[in-house]
């Protein structure tokens, strides 16, 4: 039998490269070879009168004066610095306060549901609602907070970001709130118990008993939320068109507005690239963890 | 436990009461959807219309090709589901039950390219589409969604957790690779299977930067990417462009009152493998 087993094992090979082969096709056309590809094209100036030129580096050069570009920059990294605490507070909230209610099983469900669901929804629809909320004219939202003296929201230049920041959070935090629900689950309700019955203050209860459980799904949600914040692209294009002024062009947009209204293909590729190696780098510490559990 | 009964009717209140306000932007997307047009400029304007009409939807039904687009976005979402899982469950079979040269290298090579953003690729993805003659069509969209990385991720794990003894049986039952994929494999993957097609099901449909650039022409947009131009259109008619909206919402709506336990696992899943 175990010659028998053998025998097999030799084939695995072929029979392995034949199972990966459809999918690697497809991942390697379109997804992995548009990276380098990419990375090509930003050396290029595009022109689509004299045909495009070989320029090196220059579209880097260029982004680095282009204060449009640094601005945009700028913009994402406040955006993200805004978002990812939001979204991991409510997140954490949400999540902490279903725990603690978990004997009300309908009621949390049906308020896991709530939470969640706007993450369900696609972008446009979630930007095109909230555009209308906030409309300066009927928004529904906009006529409460007039009511009560606040500025018009989307339309001020300092509060236009913040507003799209917080739309995000509301559009996400129900995901990072399952994700720390099921790390929650994860503690043993006795050793909580047990330690309440021991007289331990909340305040040691967070810090010795639920931060440290907590840790690993912390980190990974605040490192998936920057990910997520740095690549953020519906909202702005949908409510705010980047307006007012610049002062919502996150990164995503610039690029998508070098390429397609400005047709200068290179910068656009240029400041992709820039963007995925910002990625890259946030996302290192998942991606070693993630090299670990395979090569294990 | 007394103290702990205040503190429990607090909590309860606030978390209730933290979900129902959270709640509130998507109750009011359907609460306009289905309002009279008369009501629209309803001052102060209410959350939840007096008496429902469907006329919005019809309106915005003979105006658009929302047929179309509906049309459009379930062959995107179906179409990737199904490709994805053909590719990943192959894919994912050979990651965690055969040995090859090159399988680990391969193996952390998707997990890098994994978190690479859609906006580093919008411009290549673009010229290949272009070159391929892809652009435009409804498989421009769907190739690039089935070749993420995360069905195979997701599949592997589940597939790696299945007992090597219950193969091993089967191989000297004279059960053949494809045969164990097929009799043994799959079928005790029904759980991970049913949760990662919905997961991916629900992403396809809402994809919109990448089917922003690729679906340019009106009749081969989706739904996601038709909304664009439906809310360009109206600058104060809002309960149409809310019926757009609704249409789009739809399927999620669907598939979270239908099979919510299923969704909400799925996205368990899905963040598991670090996405999303």
């Amino acid at each position: 039998m175990r010659k028998y087993l053998k025998r097999y094992r030799a084939n695995d090979a072929i029979i392995g490269f034949l199972y990966i082969l459809p999918y690697v096709a497809c991942w390697s056309i379109f997804l992995a070879y548009p990276v380098g590809y990419g990375f090509y094209l930003s050396l290029f100036c595009w022109d689509p009168l004299r045909g495009s030129q070989f320029v090196g580096f220059t579209n880097y050069q260029r982004l680095l004066f282009d204060p449009r570009f640094i601005n945009a920059i700028l913009v994402s990294l406040k955006f993200v610095v805004m978002t990812v605490p939001l979204v991991i507070f409510f997140g954490a909230l949400m999540a902490f306060g279903l725990w603690y209610l978990r004997h009300y099983k309908k009621i949390v469900s049906i308020s896991q549901a709530l939470f969640f669901i706007p993450y369900t929804l696609s972008v446009s629809v979630i930007a095109i609602t909230w555009r209308w909320l906030l409309d300066r004219n009927v928004g529904f939202f906009q006529y409460y907070m007039s009511q009560i003296g606040l500025p018009v929201l989307l339309v001020d230049p300092s509060l236009a970001l913040p507003t799209i920041a917080f739309v995000t959070t509301w559009w996400i935090a129900g995901y990072r709130m399952l994700i720390f629900q099921a790390a929650l689950e994860d503690i043993p309700v006795e050793v909580v118990e047990a330690a309440i019955i021991d007289g331990a203050s909340f305040r040691v209860l967070v810090m010795k008993i639920f931060f440290p459980l907590l840790k690993p799904a912390m980190t990974f949600a605040i490192i998936f939320t920057i990910v997520m914040a740095f690549q953020m692209f519906g909202q702005v294009f949908l409510m705010t068109e980047g307006g007012p002024g610049r002062s919502t062009e996150l990164l995503a947009l610039y690029i998508y507005r070098s390429a397609f209204d400005y047709l200068d293909l290179g910068r656009a590729a240029a400041a992709g690239f820039i963007l995925g190696i910002l990625v890259l780098s946030v996302s290192l510490v998942w991606i070693k963890k993630g090299m670990k559990s395979a090569l294990q | 436990m007394r103290r702990g009964n205040i503190t429990y009717v607090i909590v309860l209140t606030l978390l209730v009461g933290l979900s129902i306000i959270w709640f509130i932007p998507v109750i009011w997307m359907i609460g306009t959807a289905f309002k009279p047009q008369s009501d629209i400029f309803e001052v102060p304007p209410r959350i939840w219309p007096k008496r429902l009409v469907i006329d919005n939807v019809i309106v915005i039904s003979t105006q658009w090709p929302v047929g179309q687009w509906f049309l459009n976005s379930f062959v995107v979402a179906l179409g990737t589901t199904m490709l994805s899982l053909f590719l990943s469950i192959f894919a994912a079979y050979a990651f965690a039950r055969l040995r090859w040269p090159g399988r680990d290298l391969l193996f952390v090579c998707l997990l890098i390219f994994m978190f690479v953003p859609w906006q580093i690729n919008i411009v290549p993805l673009f010229f290949l589409a272009s070159n391929l003659k892809l652009l435009n069509t409804l498989p421009g969209v769907i190739l690039p969604m089935a070749g993420m990385p995360i069905g195979v991720f997701l599949l592997r794990q589940f597939f790696l957790n299945i007992p090597g003894e219950i193969e091993d049986a089967a191989r000297v039952d004279g059960c053949g690779r494809l045969g164990i994929l097929f009799r043994i494999i799959i079928p005790m993957s029904g759980p991970v299977l049913a949760a990662y097609s919905l997961y991916i099901f629900n992403y396809a449909w809402n994809e919109f930067l990448w089917s922003l650039i690729c679906l340019q022409r009106r009749q081969v947009m989706t739904l996601t990417i038709g909304l664009k131009l439906i809310q360009g259109a109206y600058t104060r008619d809002y309960g149409l462009v809310m019926a757009g909206a609704f249409l789009g919402a739809l399927p999620s709506f669907l598939m979270f009152i239908l099979a919510r336990r299923w969704m909400i696992r799925a996205f368990v899943m899905a963040s598991s493998v670090g996405k999303g």
